[in-house]
């Protein structure tokens, strides 16, 4: 009896709370103190390990539902092309590619970043979107630079569902462009040349044209990039660290290029039309009164003539949705919002149809 | 504390009451009052008000004086008869007497409105959220925009139709108003008399600027008006460089007469200076408020349909400013 009463012991809530007081005040002492090993090389525990990874995979599929519907043309060529060069640039060198597929740095990371071939079994278009777009907190995945700019996730993510049949060889052409990369004349102009080429030309598509582009344009959107107004995950990371004079030895070399130009002659189609009158009955003025040729027009504004038909017609689509940004862009969000879809592709497809010049001696300046 | 407090919201309550009668009576003048009329149309209008208003209070005081009477001093009830010729008298018969002059009075000034032999035909047609004027002379016609000059004591037919949804053109000083309906043409007939500067506004919701819809009105001396119509007439004669205006790609949209400016969306900029607004009555057209609007048009006018060009270079800027204030 007397033992008993000696041995039992009675939970009160005073003695609950100062239990639980105390295991809090024993773990902040253990953090303060400095035991916890922080280190990468020691790796998780497999509890840990194994715990944070099943946390990571819920989270990703639940928040994959906010990410918006794929393109129907998600695994088209150019749009693999489009995102291959930043792969290689800002991704590769933790994840590996087919040309080098265990980068050194990896294992030395905790947690170590997977390779990527298993990426299209183990993950859904909207499952990928979301990690590409937002990067895992915890990990060293970083997020998109630019985040409202969808069509850059949707080309990352295209990629990515292509790497696992891809050989060294085809990556090496997509991600290097199809000249090898000379020794570097001019090391800003050879990180360029890897997507755009050395002739600034469209790459099936991929790219907008930017040989023959108005210089003053390429400067004003190359410094757009650079300061952030015009947003992309891509090309803001592409100039990262550029200095000013770089930028404008880029302008120059691409608009000295053969390539897109301001003059265009109509051609009796629909897509001519609104070029050159506009719809005045959708309130749609002529492209031609800012992008035509004449010597006096804002050499900011881009020559249309020549370039790539998709690139046109899907910046025309941003700029209705009010979602392009630009030095000049938003001239043109009211504009293009009253431009109906068919309208669109069409004066695209005229655009395109301008043929490119591909005499540097004639590319107008 | 509450007296004192009671006797300062006395003294705030009458300051009140001086304020709002002041701000009521203030209302009855002005450029864009139905109550200060400088035409015939007005007047009617005017006159139709105020008798409909004499006629109303009459009726207020028979109502209610009947009312107290039937309260306070006729303490016992009528009889069923002489209760049945009240409801008869004071319920159908007067009433309808009263409605059928009052009716007879205000149709009788429906014709004033559409009479007369017009001297001068303007047509004017609603866009969101402007006004395209054109004046159809016998020597052809002419553009202008968010303005109507018109000559006093001559009658003026107005056109109205619409280019988009529906508008309503209110000169308040001048006549009562009438809807700008899309394939549609209705016709007003204006008799201003009285010179002087007033205001028209857009009286029907027609989109997120509709507030912003409005213009400027001007009645002339005839001479004046004729010679300000000749001047109208002629093509631009800018002092300023128009280079910066067509560079940036404005003549898409405006014309400038006589220029390669020749767009026909938005509105005619031949003479655009000598306006006394700008974006449709919004600003008055000083050089400062010139620049701010071509840079910060959907910030001042939301839902405006030209874009802001605040991106343009400032000596782009300065040299559209220049020329646009050279447009006289």
């Amino acid at each position: 009896m007397n033992l008993r009463r000696r041995l039992s012991f009675r939970v009160t809530p005073r003695r609950a709370l100062a239990a639980i007081g105390s295991a809090l005040a024993l773990a902040l002492l253990v953090a303060w103190s400095g035991v916890i090993d922080i280190g990468a090389s020691g790796g998780h525990w497999r509890i840990t390990s194994w715990g944070l990874h099943w946390v990571m995979q819920n989270a990703t599929r639940t928040y994959a539902m906010l990410e918006p519907e794929p393109p129907a043309d998600l695994d088209s060529p150019a749009r693999i092309r489009r995102a291959a060069g930043h792969f290689e640039t800002s991704c590769a060198f933790c994840h590996g590619s087919p040309e080098h597929p265990s980068p050194t740095l990896a294992p030395h990371m905790t947690p170590m970043p997977p390779g990527l071939t298993q990426v299209t079994a183990k993950w859904t278009p909207r499952e990928l979107s979301r990690i590409v777009r937002h990067g895992v907190k915890y990990t060293g995945m970083p997020a998109w630079i630019a985040p409202q700019r969808s069509d850059e996730v949707w080309s990352m993510v295209a990629f990515l569902r292509a790497l696992p049949e891809m050989s060294g060889e085809e990556y090496r052409r997509l991600a290097f462009g199809e000249a090898v990369p000379a020794p570097a004349a001019d090391p800003a102009l050879e990180g360029c040349v890897r997507c755009h080429g050395r002739d600034g030309t469209s790459s099936g598509g991929a790219f907008p044209v930017l040989g023959g582009q108005s210089e003053a344009y390429l400067l004003a959107t190359l410094e757009a990039f650079a300061d952030g107004t015009r947003p992309s995950g891509i090309m803001q990371f592409a100039v990262d660290g550029l200095p000013p004079e770089d930028l404008t030895r880029l302008a120059a070399y691409y608009a000295g290029r053969g390539g897109v130009r301001e003059q265009a002659a109509p051609d009796g189609s629909e897509g001519a039309r609104i070029a050159f009158q506009g719809q005045p009955e959708n309130d749609v003025p002529a492209c031609q009164s800012c992008h035509g040729a004449s010597p006096r027009r804002n050499p900011r504004y881009p020559y249309l003539g020549g370039q790539d038909a998709a690139y046109l017609a899907t910046q025309l689509r941003r700029m209705k949705a009010s979602e392009a940004r630009g030095p000049t862009a938003r001239v043109m969000h009211r504009i293009a919002e009253r431009l109906p879809d068919q309208a669109i592709d069409a004066v695209a497809e005229f655009y395109a149809g301008q043929g490119r010049d591909p005499d540097p001696a004639n590319a107008a300046r | 504390m509450g007296a004192k407090g009671g006797r300062a919201f006395e003294g705030l309550e009458k300051a009140a009451l001086v304020a709002g009668a002041g701000l009521l009576l203030g209302a009855c003048s002005g450029p864009q009052s139905a109550l200060d009329p400088a035409g015939r149309e007005a007047a009617e209008v005017a006159r139709l008000f105020w008798v409909m208003l004499a006629g109303a209070a009459i009726i207020w005081l028979a109502v209610i004086g009947t009312a107290v009477f039937a309260g306070r001093f006729q303490k016992t009830p009528l009889g069923e008869r002489a209760g049945l010729r009240i409801v008869l008298w004071a319920g159908a018969i007067i009433p309808t007497l009263i409605l059928a002059a009052l009716l007879t009075f205000g149709l009788r000034l429906m014709p004033v409105l559409r009479a007369g032999e017009p001297a001068l035909t303007v047509h004017v047609s609603g866009e969101q959220y402007w006004w395209r004027v054109t004046y159809r002379t016998a020597q052809g016609e002419v553009e202008t925009a968010n303005e109507l000059r018109l000559p006093a004591g001559r009658p003026a037919e107005i056109l109205l139709d619409s280019a988009d949804v529906i508008h309503s053109f209110w000169i308040p000083a001048l006549a009562g108003k009438l809807d700008m309906i899309p394939g549609r043409t209705n016709r007003l007939v204006l008799n201003p008399e009285r010179t002087g500067t007033y205001r028209g506004v857009c009286a029907e919701f027609c989109g997120r600027a509709h507030a912003f819809m409005a213009f400027s009105v001007e009645v002339m001396e005839p001479a004046a008006f004729e010679a300000w119509l000749a001047r109208e007439r002629a093509p631009a004669a800018a002092t300023a460089d128009a280079g910066a205006f067509l560079a940036n790609g404005c003549g898409g949209c405006h014309s400038v007469r006589g220029t390669p400016a020749t767009g026909t969306i938005g509105p005619d900029l031949t003479h655009v200076a000598a306006r006394p607004t700008l974006g449709a009555g919004l600003l008055a057209n000083t050089p400062a408020n010139r620049r701010r609007f071509v840079s910060e048009t959907e910030k001042l006018k939301p839902g405006v349909r030209m874009p802001a060009f605040g991106a343009l270079e400032s000596d782009q800027l300065d040299a559209i400013d220049a020329y646009l204030g050279s447009l006289r």
